[in-house]
């Protein structure tokens, strides 16, 4: 199944879902969808205003580009999900996860799709990380 | 030499812009770059900084900030920028930009972009960067001498001056219409008031929105962005050559809001995107009153705003809120104070908030002979801004000045 | 996601005994002819999707809960974001960070090989009122 994963861009998370059978949708694959496009040239990212254009489905001209350019990467992975994985209190979130506000938006549309979530808590000992990855993989070992 | 500029953002490149503000840095020959942070530094530079924003690439963008002024990454140039109409950006901007300038000598323009952004709107605020790292000797130059010419190509009018051994000996400004023609007319007129030839200018400077064109077709010695050049003029004209002052120059189409330490700049702010601040709305306002705009400062210094609201951030509902006061049947000069004291409340509200203001505050530029929009100004700052005489030709002055260090 | 190009990174835990060169020879001596790239935590590998997540597999049977992945949107060395260019890309801290975890995470799923399962943690509850009010009348 295709799990959304939030952080998008987190390492840990793409890591269990993958290790668990199942296929992470990550900001680094729709990134890469677009580095690999040699028709539009605008570095880094080739992120276009097309994209910040279409990110008015998200939110809308009031809201700054910077939210709406995210979502136009994140929302149609978040559509395509069947499953999410949320680490609710992160305390590292950088590169594409530094705007908060894009943060909480992302939260919410998960929330909205209804699909089944799981929301974790950031490990800070062994023990935590013992019962954080035994959720996890209770959570995508049901996931059927 | 490739002037390395620190970029300080967020959401550049997820709003199409990133390409831009490169693509503007190297066509003035500089680099963007990034001030190398550590996760540790994060933590660190916020809790110093004292500011602990939510958004973690604010965090970063104050790490990579205490970077700057701890001298652990060298740079030559700061650009500080985030997206428009972000509450926590514009205030980690501001603050930051503040933060910079306490902490190190570099210069730094603030900017907050949207997703129209071009590099052709950032290339000044780049060149004036590039400029004043580049030419830290020729800016600091305080005298002219032999006899040059300053042209500078406005988007309103186009202006020429031409100067002996420090002194303006001959001056002329026309409507800008073709870039050339404009800049041959004005110079033709201000060498017959100078009663010189042309060759005997020694050398011009350009300056002003056709400087390129200009710089090629008079042979220029010297042609350089607005930002620079009209501070040196502004300075020399009103004589505080040494020290700090903040220069306000209300443009046709564009304003800026300009910090100098001994006539260099330091911080600066170019407004550009909402016309209700700009001199234009004042040509609209007495095309409407069917007066000419040099009599419109008189009009509004009989007048008093409080009488007739009039506040937009747009030009054409402006005009609108215009119309609606004179059918209420407010005097032309209540309406007139009304139009200068809007635009002075724009230009406070959007650029004025992005720098310093130091004294003492020099008004310059076409609209800064409209004595109502002086008083204006005046009354928002609570400090009266100085007029130089001759304040319409700082452009020009600037350019004659600066490329007479070229002889 | 591509079968073209995947670019693959390899991030090797804090509490490994593996090198990143031990790894990158690792991945050579599997003969794929792909593209490997040293780094600080590990490697990056190129190669079409299918052989990427082959070299995966194989890694993990030597070094099950050690080695982590994702992928990585840029080629490697890709002058967009390469660090010699410009500086750390932005999501350099969050890599560390994540790095960081990577020692609790490899306890985590040893433990869960072993068995772990999982325990809904204590709920936080407010105390009472009346409670706090005895201990502040004690102290």
């Amino acid at each position: 199944m295709k799990v959304f994963i939030d952080p998008p861009n987190s390492l840990v998370l793409f890591d269990l879902v993958e290790r668990f059978g199942h296929e992470p949708l990550s900001t680094m694959a729709a990134i890469q969808e677009r580095v690999d496009n040699l028709e539009v040239d605008m570095p880094p990212m080739n992120v276009t205003l097309d994209d910040v254009v279409k990110g008015l489905k998200y939110a809308g001209v009031e809201v700054p580009s910077g939210i709406r350019g995210r979502m136009a990467l994140w929302g149609p992975l978040i559509e395509a999900a069947d499953a999410a994985i949320v680490m609710d209190d992160c305390p590292y979130s950088f590169g594409c996860v530094g705007c908060e506000r894009s943060n909480l938006m992302v939260k919410y549309l998960i929330k909205r799709r209804g699909i089944p979530t799981l929301h974790v808590s950031y490990p800070e000992d062994d023990e935590q990380a013992t019962n954080f990855v035994a959720q996890t993989k209770e959570f995508l070992e049901g996931l059927e | 030499m490739t002037i390395k500029i620190a970029q300080l953002s967020c959401g550049t490149e997820y709003s199409s812009v990133q390409y831009e503000i490169e693509k503007a840095a190297r066509s003035v020959g500089a680099k963007i770059v990034y001030p190398d942070v550590s996760a540790a530094d994060i933590d660190e530079a916020v809790k110093r900084f004292g500011f602990n924003p939510r958004s973690p690439q604010l965090k970063l963008m104050i790490a990579r900030a205490a970077q700057l002024a701890d001298g652990k990454y060298d740079a030559d140039a700061v650009f500080i920028t985030t997206c428009f109409r972000c509450a926590e950006a514009a205030l980690v901007r501001n603050e930051l930009r503040r933060f910079i300038q306490e902490n190190t000598r570099l210069p730094v323009v603030t900017y907050s972009f949207t997703e129209r952004l071009k590099a052709s709107q950032l290339l000044t605020r780049m060149e004036a960067l590039v400029t004043i790292v580049t030419r830290k000797e020729l800016l600091a130059r305080e005298r002219q001498s032999g006899i040059t010419a300053g042209l500078d190509s406005g988007s309103s009018t186009t202006k020429a001056v031409i100067m002996e051994n420090n002194k303006i000996i001959g001056k002329a400004w026309t409507p800008s219409a073709d870039v050339v023609a404009s800049a041959t007319e004005v110079l033709e007129a201000a060498m017959k008031m100078a009663g010189v030839e042309m060759k005997q200018i020694e050398a011009i400077g350009t300056t002003g929105y056709g400087r390129f064109t200009l710089g090629d077709h008079f042979g220029a010695k010297l042609v350089q962005e607005e930002l620079t050049v009209n501070s040196k003029g502004a300075v020399w004209l009103a004589d505080k050559q040494r020290g700090e002052a903040t220069i306000i120059d209300i443009g046709g189409m564009d304003n800026k809001a300009i910090t100098v330490r001994d006539g260099v700049p330091d911080n600066f702010t170019m407004g550009g995107i909402c016309a209700g601040a700009s001199g234009r709305f004042l040509e609209m306002t007495s095309k409407r009153l069917k007066v000419d705009v040099t009599e419109l400062g008189a009009i509004a210094d009989k007048g008093n705003w409080r009488n007739a609201k009039m506040n937009s951030y747009c030009s054409v509902f402006g005009i609108q809120d215009l119309v609606t006061t004179l059918g209420e049947g407010k005097s032309f000069e209540d309406v007139a104070a009304a139009a200068c004291h809007s635009v002075a409340e724009q230009v406070y509200e959007q650029q004025l908030q992005e720098i310093d203001v130091r004294h003492p505050i020099i008004q310059v530029g076409g609209t800064s002979l409209i004595s109502g929009l002086v008083t204006a100004i005046g009354e928002v700052l609570g400090e009266k801004p100085i007029v130089p005489p001759d304040s319409q030709y700082i452009g020009a002055v600037g350019g004659a000045l600066l490329s007479s260090g070229f002889l | 996601m591509s079968e073209e190009r995947e670019t693959r990174l390899f991030m090797i835990s804090p509490r490994s005994m593996l090198t990143p060169d031990q790894l990158v020879r690792m991945v050579h001596s599997f003969g794929e002819g792909v593209i490997v790239k040293e780094t600080c935590y590990g490697c990056l590998v190129e190669a079409p999707r299918s052989t990427c997540l082959q070299i995966l597999a194989k890694v993990r049977e030597d070094y099950r809960n050690e080695v982590f992945s994702k992928i990585r949107a840029y080629p490697c060395s890709d002058p967009r974001r390469c660090r010699a260019q410009h500086g750390t890309r932005p999501g350099f801290a969050q890599l560390e960070e994540e790095w960081a975890l990577l020692a609790k995470i490899q306890v985590g799923l040893d433990r869960v090989d072993k068995g772990a399962k999982y325990v809904p943690p204590a709920e936080k509850k407010r105390i009472p009122v009346n409670d706090f009010k005895k201990i502040c009348e004690v102290h």
